[in-house]
């Protein structure tokens, strides 16, 4: 099995990543090109659906830091759900989840993203 | 039980962080940490060794990173050598992460969740052998 894989679909004007594994120096740049692809093709809302993912170290938290002030640039935003536990103690340890809206699925995360719902 | 220690050596390729995390996790739980802290530990240790083979050895893969877990009653230390570039004392400052939240940009949080993650973490440098060495402490309680 890959360290990392990565599917990406469309829900209405929302991207969502959905990365599975893990997120280390290793497989990071992989995970770069995902989000800077969507950049790229002007798709500044991003979902991070993680109910696949195990694990993200500093090198994942920096790729999602060095966009986030882009995608707010352009008004999107950057939304995270379905966090397993290790995951979430990582954002919350760092104080991300002020910065970040998290969400515990994806329903809830994709009402929070539609026009008008920003907060 | 009894105090125990064992060794791995592994070149400096991140492609191998997943079998290091993966042993640092099981080794908290022989250790007697509870499953949320094992994984804190794992995330620790892969900082640890992501910033020796990407900062002591510049990504270099042709060197080797050594590891020596130790089982003591009162804790699992987590050794790791390297022949690198050791970490200096201005590098040892740790990032506010309010300050970080205000002004995002990547980089600098390896050692924050290092910091956060473990009870003690030291670097030292053995002017004889002309190793430096990071030692991450989790303490059983």
């Amino acid at each position: 099995m890959a360290d990392l894989s990565i599917a990406v679909r469309q829900a209405g004007d929302v991207a969502v990543l959905l990365p599975a594994g893990f997120i280390n120096a290793h497989t990071v740049r992989e995970f770069e090109e995902a989000l800077e692809g969507l950049v790229q093709d002007g798709r500044y809302t991003i979902l991070l659906n993680c109910k696949e993912l195990n694990y993200i170290s500093s090198a994942g938290l920096g790729a999602i830091m060095g966009l986030i002030e882009t995608v707010r640039e352009h008004g999107g935003d950057i939304l995270l759900s379905n966090l397993q536990d290790n995951v979430f103690a990582i954002f919350d340890t760092l104080g991300f989840t002020q910065l970040y809206r998290v969400f515990s699925d994806e329903d809830q995360a994709l009402a929070a993203a539609a026009p008008g719902q920003k907060g | 039980m009894d105090h125990a220690q064992f060794r791995l050596v592994i070149p400096s390729q991140t492609r191998y962080l997943n079998l290091v995390t993966g042993l640092a996790k099981r080794a908290s739980l022989v250790a007697g940490l509870d499953d949320a802290t094992a994984a804190k530990v794992s995330i620790a240790v892969d900082e640890a060794v992501t910033n020796v083979i990407l900062h002591a050895y510049h990504g270099e893969g042709e060197h080797s990173v050594e590891l020596e877990l130790r089982f003591t009653e009162e804790a699992l230390e987590i050794h790791i050598w390297h022949s690198g570039q050791g970490i200096r004392g201005d590098q040892l400052v740790l990032p506010d992460p309010k300050e970080y939240i205000k002004h995002p940009r990547k980089g600098g949080l390896g050692l924050l969740l290092m910091s956060r993650f473990m009870d003690e973490v030291q670097f030292k440098a053995d002017e004889t052998s002309g190793r430096n060495e990071c030692c991450l402490i989790k303490k059983i309680s």
